[in-house]
């Protein structure tokens, strides 16, 4: 479905992404894993748009949408959860999901706006406790969850998720990784980008290593879990394999 | 869900519409043409506080350039009606020359975010006034437009303060209406959801880049609107009116007002713009505090400003919602104890 190849981008001369191709089709989660810095998050926001693409094409069920502008893409079902969650903190949780809808007007969308608004307090029932509460004063927890839903609220058909684990409790972190896991049963397609790879690669069906701006390895997740390279650098498998 | 419970911004905005009201009567019905000369200022300042609050208070995006455009308006219709213009046409004339400097400015300034853009926008305020000093032969110079014909619609003059007044509050009450219903729907979201994070706002589809020219254009030309009200009810205009002060003052009153609030802003230009003027409302102030108003008001805008950032970051529209808050928690733990 999302289809990207040699993709160049980069904010200043350096490219920080430099030639990555990855696919995803409906119903599957990919995810990327590598060190900080090795140009992730860059790649994620450039098949959003939200960077000029150097080189490369990036395209959705065929159709190139290199040139699209960010707020467009969207529009083709490309919807990125950004690092840091990047919610409105002055307006409500009800607020922010209605601006997640921003691009569905019109009085027929209006019943499949309010179905999907249920069905995010459906996945997430604590937003819907705090539907009025200002999205500054949820907890980490609560403001990824109300990052996700904003996001299913544009009836996206491929999730970019930046960082979505960072810095929460493994408990919150296991019920958002679940309510990821029914999305991507329901038939969404999913980008992960994820510090901690172990638990990428639990969740996601493929995975792509990335080392300074270029895929050095990809494979079925099991494969990459149990890759001697990948968990002795990347999942920190060295104590417990030694230790 | 906000058609059934009145959401509390709106019953702000009609707290707002019915304060408007009320001084909007008030000098007439007390029949003191010192109030009404003042209150005109007040009516003409709204107009250009309510588009500075859409840029600055609902989308985040800083201006200290507005008394470019306020004057852009001014000195446009003044100097086209000065050439024997119907006041209606150097009115569209002034809003258009004023906007048409906003999409200028916000061209390039697109890419600009927090003090970047305040100084981007304090170089264009600059260079205008520069071009109002020195472009003689359109603006007089430093002497100024003298004798600008008072407004008037085919035959009728608004000649008189009365007529003036209500000229300028009929204005001012037509686009208050019209940016009430813009920030309370959809573009009035966006705007919000840009000053919340851009990238947030990009990842919801929303057109930042359009949204933030449009409200840069629509402010430019709301400031023209007010300067073309301004050059006609006072009849002449001169560069020391559209100098970087009066932006300041129109910033202040955005954020003491409260920021994203657009009843905050009526009441931040309201306060600000009477502050000189205490003795007309507080009868039996004396003379020298009057005085001490009028000579030290930039300073006291300044402090102003500088203690709301400090103390009341919400504005007088952030201290409405605590007091509401804190209301209804009070009249709940009432009910609790009774039950």
């Amino acid at each position: 479905m999302l289809s990207v190849q040699g993709l160049v981008a980069g904010y200043s001369a350096a490219a920080v992404v430099d030639g990555i191709s990855v696919a995803v089709s409906a119903g599957e989660m990919v995810t990327l894993v590598g060190a900080n810095g090795a140009g992730k998050s860059t790649l994620l926001k450039a098949i959003a748009g939200a960077i000029p693409v150097r080189a490369g094409l990036v395209s959705i069920d065929g159709e190139d949408v290199t040139n699209v502008p960010a707020h467009r893409r969207v529009g083709k079902g490309i919807v990125l959860v950004p690092e840091g969650r990047m919610l409105f903190a002055g307006m409500s949780v009800d607020e922010n999901l209605t601006l997640g809808a921003h691009l569905r007007t019109g009085p027929a969308a209006r019943r499949a706006v309010a179905e999907d608004r249920e069905r995010v307090f459906g996945l997430f029932p604590v937003l819907a406790e705090r539907r009025r509460q200002a999205a500054g004063t949820l907890s980490g927890g609560e403001q990824q969850m109300l990052a996700i839903g904003r996001a299913m609220m544009s009836a996206p058909r491929v999730l970019l998720l930046d960082e979505p684990s960072l810095g929460l409790a493994p408990k919150v972190i296991g019920e958002i990784f679940s309510a990821l896991d029914v999305l991507r049963d329901s038939g969404l397609g999913m980008v992960l980008v994820e510090q901690d790879a172990r638990l990428a690669l639990r969740h996601a069906c493929r995975g792509y290593v990335v080392r300074t701006g270029r895929v050095a390895l990809e494979g079925p997740a099991e494969e990459l879990l149990d890759n001697d390279d990948v968990r002795l650098i990347y999942l920190g498998a060295w104590h417990e394999t030694k230790g | 869900m906000g058609r059934r419970h009145p959401t509390r911004s709106r019953v702000m905005a009609h707290a707002g519409l019915v304060a408007g009201i009320v001084l909007l009567a008030l000098p007439l019905v007390l029949g003191d043409l010192y109030l009404v000369r003042i209150f005109t200022l007040v009516g003409i300042n709204l107009v250009m506080v309510t588009g500075l609050s859409l840029l600055f208070g609902y989308a985040g995006q800083i201006s200290l350039g507005h008394a470019a455009f306020f004057g852009l308006g001014a000195y446009t219709s003044g100097f086209l009606t000065r050439l024997g213009w119907p006041w209606v046409a150097g009115l569209l004339a002034g809003v258009l020359v004023a906007a048409a400097g906003g999409l200028l400015l916000a061209l390039p300034s697109l890419r600009l975010k927090g003090h970047y853009l305040a100084m981007a926008t304090l170089g264009f305020g600059e260079i205008a006034l520069f071009f109002f000093t020195e472009a003689e032969s359109l603006t007089g110079g430093s002497d100024g437009l003298r004798e600008i014909p008072a407004a008037a619609i085919g035959g009728f003059s608004f000649d008189t303060p009365t007529l003036k007044y209500a000229l300028v509050w009929a204005t001012a009450a037509l686009v208050l209406l019209l940016a009430a219903n813009v920030v309370r729907l959809r573009p009035g979201r966006a705007l919000r959801a840009i000053h919340g994070s851009e990238l947030g706002a990009q990842a919801c589809g929303i057109d930042t880049v359009r949204i933030k020219t449009q409200v840069f254009v629509i402010s430019a030309g709301l400031a023209g609107l007010a300067g073309v009200l301004y050059a006609h009810y006072i009849g002449f205009v001169s560069p020391s009116t559209f100098t970087l002060n009066l932006s300041l003052i129109l910033v202040a009153m955005v954020a003491l007002g409260g920021m994203g609030s657009l009843s905050g802003a009526v009441a931040g230009t309201v306060l600000l713009t009477l502050l000189p003027y205490a003795d007309a409302i507080i009868p039996g102030l004396s003379r020298d505090t009057v005085a001490f108003l009028q000579d030290w008001e930039s300073d006291i805008h300044g402090l102003v400003l500088i203690l709301v950032m400090l103390f009341m970051p919400g504005g007088i529209a952030g201290l409405g919602r605590q007091l509401a808050v804190r209301l209804r928690r009070t009249s709940r733990t009432a009910e609790g104890g009774a039950s």
